[in-house]
């Protein structure tokens, strides 16, 4: 069965297209981005949580989607709270794996000739790689304080102003998270983890913002012209990791007292109302915790780097987004639904009480980061993304190339020479991680973000384009 | 069955560890309960992984007392990480489901698993 397309960005799978289907799916797309969705597994995992009982409306792929485990990256799917499941697998491995935004006093003419002392001092003072402990050094019960008060810990603890709170997503704290379901595993995994980047996709880069689309919004968002600004990219590292994994397991030995039969097992569900998803949530909000303080303390050393650079540390927070999460929110389809975002971003309009009060009047900012090397967007969330994508938009540029095909043909040390021609200063603790995050790996992030643009479920506002990038 | 769950182990921690020489210095013994052989796979992997990811533990080999679809009890061998002799290839976040693959054909058992990194 053959796609019904809507639009120059929108297709339909109709429930013919796969038997067992109790929704249709939508994938935002143009004709190009299409052709890399068919070409894996990508529409057949949109089918497949459209076979999950108790969704509402329709199971979504952004224009960034790839295949994943279970569940598309890029994927987004709401479930009735009374009649509808949780998956641990919709949110993936990385719980709130997400994005953060600082914005410096600084231009690019001024930083630019300090540009390799500060990404020498930021290489220096945030961990990173593979395998990197952190600096911190938390006993279980500090860790359960973490878990519990999320980035308020770490503001509590002098790593950042209080005000920094009021610009993040839940507020940098999901409230219903519960240190008590999480496994003893799960944070003997994290407990010297905390403010460490990681390895993969991670990363943090220092851009400046190149274009400006929508005027008023940059201004109420604190961006300018040729304004240096940081990126944060990373997770809930191996807690948030150990999370998934336990509660794939724990679904998995629940869903048949629940009659509840999935056709790939990392889709394995349970009711939202039972004992099981009502734990899952719980864990994974305070594995989210974990990660909205982990973006917190790597913000606070990105500030005393650019204070011992450049001389002042003053980076305020634009907004810090998940990418990889489950909330309980009111939408126009389904009413009071729980929304799994994997690989995409919550997107709302201005006038929505959940976002930043600063940001009432404008609308949610969206941080969408490019690959390495290429460029990065700040949107903002629409009145359509609440009436047709429950509120949410894409999350990146989306990879297109294996790991493994990306570091054929290409040596770390001729891609760190390239970028620098470009511009690029990199600093990356693994030559092969380096490679296989190289900008050829994954889509055009512009045509991504023009799709979302042009559908109308985000509008730029912003581009933001590196000239330091650190890698894990 | 046994021969396959331990070259993925080993497998496992080539991914994470490269070619790193891991003597086998110390042991550990665990017992695994799974819901049936491909569950079983993904337990063990697990466990593997949360030794080197909690414990800093990287395996280098293993022998089953007890193996069945159900069912392990293994010893596993190896080495706390040490940066001057060992090098992190990459971080693994997990073991999953995903095309997952344990066939016994002619005798010869085969598995494939994909691990998230």
């Amino acid at each position: 069965m053959t796609l019904h397309k809507v639009d120059d960005y929108r297709y339909v799978i109709p429930k013919s297209f796969k038997a067992g289907m109790r929704i249709e799916g939508l994938v935002y797309a143009n004709e190009q981005l299409m052709k890399a969705i068919e070409h894996d597994e990508t529409l057949n995992q949109v089918a497949n949580v459209a076979t999950l009982p108790g969704l509402v409306g329709r199971s979504l792929a952004m224009p960034d989607a790839h295949q994943g485990y279970g569940f598309a990256i890029g994927g987004v799917a709401a479930a009735d709270m009374e009649k509808g499941i949780v998956s641990a697998g919709g949110v993936g491995f990385d719980i709130n794996c997400g994005v953060r935004l600082l914005a410096s006093e600084f231009s690019l003419e001024e930083v630019k000739p300090k540009l390799d002392e500060l990404l020498d001092q930021m290489f220096r003072d945030i961990p990173c790689g593979t395998g990197k402990s952190g600096i911190i050094d938390l006993s279980f019960e500090q860790l359960d304080e973490v878990l519990k008060h999320g980035a308020g810990w770490a503001v509590e603890n002098g790593f950042g102003p209080q005000k920094d709170l009021d610009h993040i997503e839940e507020s940098g704290r999901m409230l219903n998270a519960d240190p008590n379901v999480v496994s003893k595993r799960a944070k003997q995994r994290g407990r010297d983890q905390l403010g460490t980047l990681g390895s993969g996709n991670h990363f943090i880069e220092v851009q400046y913002v190149k274009e400006i689309f929508d005027e008023e919004a940059a201004r109420v968002f604190g961006l300018r012209l040729n304004q240096i600004v940081v990126m944060i990219h990373s997770g809930s590292r191996g807690l948030g990791h150990q999370v998934c994994t336990d509660f794939l397991e724990v679904m998995q030995e629940a869903m048949p007292k629940y009659g509840i039969r999935v056709i790939d097992r990392q889709l394995a569900c349970v009711p939202i109302k039972s004992n099981e998803g009502r734990n899952y949530l719980k864990a994974m909000a305070a594995a989210a915790n974990f990660a909205f303080a982990n973006r917190q303390l790597m913000s606070h050393w990105t500030r005393q780097a650019f204070g011992r650079v450049l001389g002042s540390s003053h980076l305020g927070l634009v907004y810090d987004v998940a990418h990889n999460i489950a909330k309980e929110e009111t939408h126009s389809i389904g009413g009071r639904v729980l929304v799994h975002r994997k690989g995409a971003t919550r997107a709302f309009p201005k006038y929505n009480s959940d976002i930043p009060k600063d940001y009432y009047d404008i609308g949610q900012p969206v941080l969408i980061p490019g690959s390495m090397g290429t460029c990065s967007y700040v949107l903002v969330g629409t009145e359509q993304a609440m009436a047709e994508t429950f509120g949410s938009t894409c999350h990146g540029a989306g990879r297109s190339m294996s790991r493994h095909a990306a570091k054929k043909d290409t040596s770390a040390e001729q891609l760190i020479d390239e970028l620098r021609q470009k511009g690029i200063h990199v600093r990356g603790a693994s030559k092969s991680g380096l490679t296989e995050e190289k900008p050829e790996a994954y889509k055009d992030v512009s045509a991504v973000v023009d799709v979302v643009h042009n559908a109308g479920i985000s509008l730029k506002v912003a581009k933001t384009v590196p000239i330091g990038v650190i890698k894990g | 069955m046994a021969e396959t769950f331990r070259n993925a182990a080993r497998g496992l921690m080539s991914v994470i560890a490269g070619t790193s020489v891991i003597e086998p210095e110390e042991e550990r013994s665990i017992s695994i309960i799974g819901l049936d052989r491909e569950n079983l796979f993904v337990r063990w992997l697990t466990e593997i992984l949360f030794l080197y990811d909690a414990e800093k533990f990287l395996t280098t080999d293993v022998t089953f007392a007890i193996i069945n679809d159900t069912s392990l009890h293994a010893t596993i061998l190896g080495q706390k990480y040490d940066a001057k002799i060992h090098e992190l290839k990459l971080d693994v976040k997990a073991i999953t489901y995903h095309k997952l693959k344990i066939e016994n054909i002619e005798n010869n058992w085969t598995a494939r698993v994909f691990v998230d990194i």
